[in-house]
């Protein structure tokens, strides 16, 4: 790091006094989505702390200080730290493909007895830490020509090939999709993004017959018509839409959401919980969660615009399209708009994984942040 | 183009690019925040607006609906609508909360008094506690004296006969929607204000579907199995009088009943039927004078193809006649048959009797048949004994009736004729003689080959067993997991109605020396039924008549 220049000031604040610098604000939005997660789980037990609530509370706490300490270290030393992360997921993602644990439908999991590891989730940060990184390095000529693509192509293709062989389509294409904003914030040239589109809906097709599983083309299938499959996942958008809809403007009232508690809507501590609000809040509900999103996420775009290094700016921009994916997938499904691809609604479905990925990617955008208004010269490194 | 520097006020011109790119990212969030909060609205407000489940001032509501009964088809009630009691609550009225919410958590099963004070506490004027209370809950409720209980007139969908022909019936939710089966799919006819009174009869009769649920839950208990099907066809209509599928739920409290006991396994369910699948194999080829019965086919050792080996289970190691093949089922001579045939036919036929295509059957659970996109010789050699097929076994027990009712494809329906109005139309898929034959292949089944166990005497059971190894997990076939069937038709020379009957999972007992094979475990079952309902439909018992078999029996050597 010789020759990384210090911009003096903001180098000396102790951990204590960045702390103080951050947005709490923000900070107290994000506490309140995950409140409302915990809400939504008492609900969905049918008023009971357990099994989900409590936990969704209680394992909010570490993950909040997990969230504050990431923030809090300096940007540069996560910028140190990018190729190895990234190498270190692309090992996981290796290891699960040989001896991780099956389930629903995919190798996903690694067991580490202690806890139980996604490295897809860990790889969809990594993987932006590590562009962003690669493109800090490059000159704005660098970037604009096209034979800078080769290297962020290959770091992308390996861990979305081995992500989607798990098979993990929906995490797969977020984690590509997320990767091409970091190249376009970066500076490559637009008609290459233009015709990768045309290439993208091209290849459709060919995904059709090598890539997708039977039971993900069935997901496609009924999405396109509900009515095929009644009972399984066409009859999930169908009962999610008339939950959602019979919400009105200002819902059905807490705990007394029909369509939820009567069991009709399967994965409702997961994928589903959106249409629990929904139907219980009404619009209105909807509404409040949506603007509490689109604040928290607007503030990791506004970070990117007043960032004054490359690195910065494109870590914090990609990790916020990253979970604007997130958020937008889920609800888009829940309300039939997009197939059922089984993303989860982060900090308020139920589930560590996602709120660790959510916090983690935030506390980076958090320290982004505090460290806006340094300086990293280009050019330096790969 | 919104220009962010500008509106964050930065003059830095070598951040032009960035900024422009950052702005497409903010465009792009505006616009996925937009649409999500437009398809809100639009499912809010405009599509399901006028929804009976979208809520209403439940103070001001009427909650009374209508809704045509369901009979069966003769006459008896299978779902009617009565009037009911819903309890609500005026919590500024009430003058002892405490006591009043311990005394109804008493009348009520299933509500804590927590829960109904904490209902008490809410500033509204209207709760509601209870929906359907019984006449005794009411009175109990009545003799509490609290002057902020109240009730409603509510109506209740009620099943008079509980789990009975649940599957089909389906149910129908507390503002009156048909949510599964029949109620649903019907939900438009049902409540119809012109035809409030007139009845939806059905095919279904209440006495066959009773004697079938019995003998199929005996048999799924005996054997263990972890899931079971019945069905009683008229092979000629097509009509169902009994479609049954457990494990079974009472409709009248569906709400509690667990997605397992809910699936309709004779709609919903696809699996590889196996062996019964070789009598339209050979009717095919027989139709279309590929092959004559006294032809020999060459089933001495098994077919390698593919990586994959077809083998027989009851290997006779030698040539075996067309009714041979049947009777022994044998896989290998199915599969040659299959071969004679070709994909593009097979294909073609499998298309005509209905197994390519969802059963048209009036639930809303009824699901698409798997098969392979590309049939190769290997698809058609396993098609041709039921395996890499998956279909229900109502699109099954359709096709084994086209197989015996003189080549007639009927689609399966619930409805009675008066109800149907023309909506199936059969049509020819084999010639008349053709069906003749197979009526001969299949009762010799049962007098000389596997399916012994489902004769009954006086009623000539004519059928075919089926024994199918599952797929496993892993790919390939688990041999412990089977699908085990019988399809009969009643009587032999005159086929009038066909009894399937399918048990998934079944464990052999001491009883059957621990096979679980379809001639040991459906077969009976399918017997016991016969037997029950034989009278009830008014056929009448006579003698065996060996005669019309002779053709096809005397090209049946017995086993070595």
């Amino acid at each position: 790091m010789a020759d990384v220049m210090f911009a003096p000031r903001r180098m000396d604040l102790s951990p204590a006094q960045k702390l103080a610098r951050l947005n709490w604000l923000v900070i107290g939005l994000l506490t309140a989505i995950a409140g409302i997660g915990v809400a939504m789980l008492y609900s969905v037990a049918g008023g009971q702390m357990e099994p989900w609530a409590a936990r969704h509370a209680i394992r909010f706490v570490p993950i909040l200080c997990v969230m504050l300490a990431i923030a809090v270290v300096d940007i540069r030393a996560w910028m140190a730290l990018a190729y190895p992360a990234y190498f270190g997921g692309l090992a996981l993602l290796i290891a699960v493909e040989l001896i991780g644990v099956t389930g629903m439908g995919g190798q996903r999991w690694l067991d580490l007895q202690v806890i139980r590891l996604q490295p897809s989730e860990l790889m969809k940060i990594a993987l932006v830490l590590a562009l962003a990184r690669y493109y800090h390095g490059q000159t704005r000529a660098q970037t604009a020509k096209l034979t800078s693509l080769g290297v962020p192509m290959l770091m992308i293709a390996l861990p979305v090939l081995l992500v989607m062989r798990q098979p993990d389509l929906g995490t797969g294409l977020m984690m590509a999709a997320a990767s091409m904003g970091v190249i376009f914030l970066a500076g490559a040239p637009v008609w290459l993004f233009v015709s990768g589109s045309v290439a993208a809906a091209a290849a459709v097709p060919v995904a059709w017959k090598v890539l997708l599983r039977d039971y993900q083309k069935d997901r496609v299938l009924t999405f396109l018509d509900p009515s095929r499959d009644p009972q399984g996942a066409g009859y999930q958008i169908t009962q999610s839409k008339i939950a959602l809809g019979s919400g009105g403007m200002s819902g059905k009232g807490y705990l007394e959401g029909t369509q939820s508690h009567l069991n009709f809507l399967p994965e409702m501590k997961t994928d589903f919980i959106f249409t629990v609000l929904g139907e219980e809040f009404g619009l209105l509900g909807g509404a409040v969660l949506l603007v509490l999103y689109m604040a928290v996420l607007g503030y990791g775009l506004f970070v990117a615009v007043t960032c004054r290094n490359q690195f910065g700016r494109l870590l914090a921009g990609g990790l916020s399209l990253t979970l604007f994916l997130y958020v937008f997938i889920n609800i888009a499904m829940v309300m039939g708009l997009l197939p059922v691809v089984g993303v989860p609604l982060p900090l308020v479905s139920y589930g560590g994984s996602a709120m660790l990925t959510m916090m983690t990617a935030y506390g980076l955008i958090l320290s982004v942040a505090l460290h806006r208004q340094i300086t990293i010269p280009r050019g330096a490194g790969l | 183009m919104i220009r962010v520097d500008r509106l964050f006020r930065l003059q830095r011109p070598s951040l032009d690019q960035a900024h422009q790119r950052l702005s497409v990212l903010i465009l792009l969030f505006a616009a996925g925040f937009l649409v999500v909060a437009g398809r809100a609205v639009d499912l809010g407000v405009f599509q399901y607006a006028g929804d009976p489940a979208a809520p209403v001032n439940p103070a001001e509501a009427d909650h009374r609906w209508q809704r045509a009964e369901i009979v069966d088809r003769r006459g008896e009630v299978l779902a009617t609508t009565v009037a009911s009691q819903w309890l609500y609550a005026d919590p500024r009225r009430i003058q002892k909360p405490e006591e009043t919410a311990l005394a109804l958590a008493e009348i009520l099963p299933g509500q804590t008094a927590g829960d109904i004070l904490r209902r008490f506490r809410r500033p509204k004027e209207f709760v509601w506690i209870e929906h359907n209370l019984t006449p005794s809950q009411v009175a109990a409720v009545n003799a509490l004296g609290e002057p902020g209980l109240n009730f409603k007139t509510g109506s209740l969908r009620l099943y008079p006969h509980g789990r009975l022909a649940a599957h089909a019936l389906g149910y129908t939710g507390i503002d009156g929607e048909g949510l599964a089966g029949l109620e649903k799919f019907f939900d438009r006819r049902l409540t119809d204000p012109a035809r409030l009174d007139e009845p939806l009869r059905l095919s279904l009769d209440l006495r066959v579907q009773h004697a079938a649920t019995d003998e199929l839950a005996l048999a799924m208990d005996e054997f263990q199995a972890k899931g079971a099907v019945a069905l009683v066809m008229d092979v000629h209509s097509g009509e169902l009088l009994s479609l049954v599928s457990l494990p079974d739920y009472n409709a009248n409290r569906y709400a509690t009943a667990t997605p397992e006991q809910k699936r309709n396994r004779a709609t919903y369910e696809i699996y590889e039927q196996g062996s019964a699948l070789k009598a339209v194999t050979i009717a095919a080829a027989l139709d279309a004078g590929l092959v004559r019965l006294d032809d020999r086919i060459d089933a001495t050792k098994p077919i390698r193809i593919a990586g994959y080996t077809i083998h027989d289970f009851h290997g006779q190691r030698r040539d075996l006649t067309v009714p041979e093949v049947f009777t022994y089922s044998s896989n290998i001579g199915s599969a040659r048959l299959g071969d004679t045939l070709g994909a593009e036919r097979q294909k073609r036929f499998f298309r005509q009797v209905g197994l390519l295509s969802p059963a048209d059957v009036e639930v809303t659970e009824v699901s698409a048949p798997r098969y392979p996109e590309r049939w190769g010789r290997i698809h058609t050699m396993t098609a041709s004994f039921g395996h890499g097929v998956s279909i229900s076994s109502v699109q099954l027990a359709q096709a084994m009736a086209a197989m015996v009712n003189g080549g007639r494809l009927q689609p399966a329906t619930l409805l009675a004729d008066a109800d149907r109005q023309g909506r199936h139309r059969g049509r020819q898929v084999i010639s008349p003689e053709t069906s003749a034959v197979m009526r001969q292949l299949m009762r010799v089944a049962v007098v000389k080959g596997t399916g012994s166990f489902a004769d009954v005497p006086g009623y000539r059971v004519a059928g075919k067993t089926s024994t199918a190894e599952k797929p496993g997990q892993t790919g390939g076939y688990d041999h412990d997991r089977v699908l085990s069937s019988f399809t009969g038709v009643f009587p032999a020379e005159t086929p009038r109605y066909l009894v399937f009957a399918m048990l998934d999972e079944p464990h052999g007992t001491e009883a059957t020396y621990q096979f679980a094979g379809g001639g040991w475990v459906a077969a009976p079952t399918v017997g016991k039924i016969i037997a029950r309902i034989g009278p009830l439909l008014g056929v009448e018992p006579r003698p065996a008549d060996q005669t019309f078999i002779r053709e096809a029996a005397l090209l049946v050597q017995e086993k070595d």
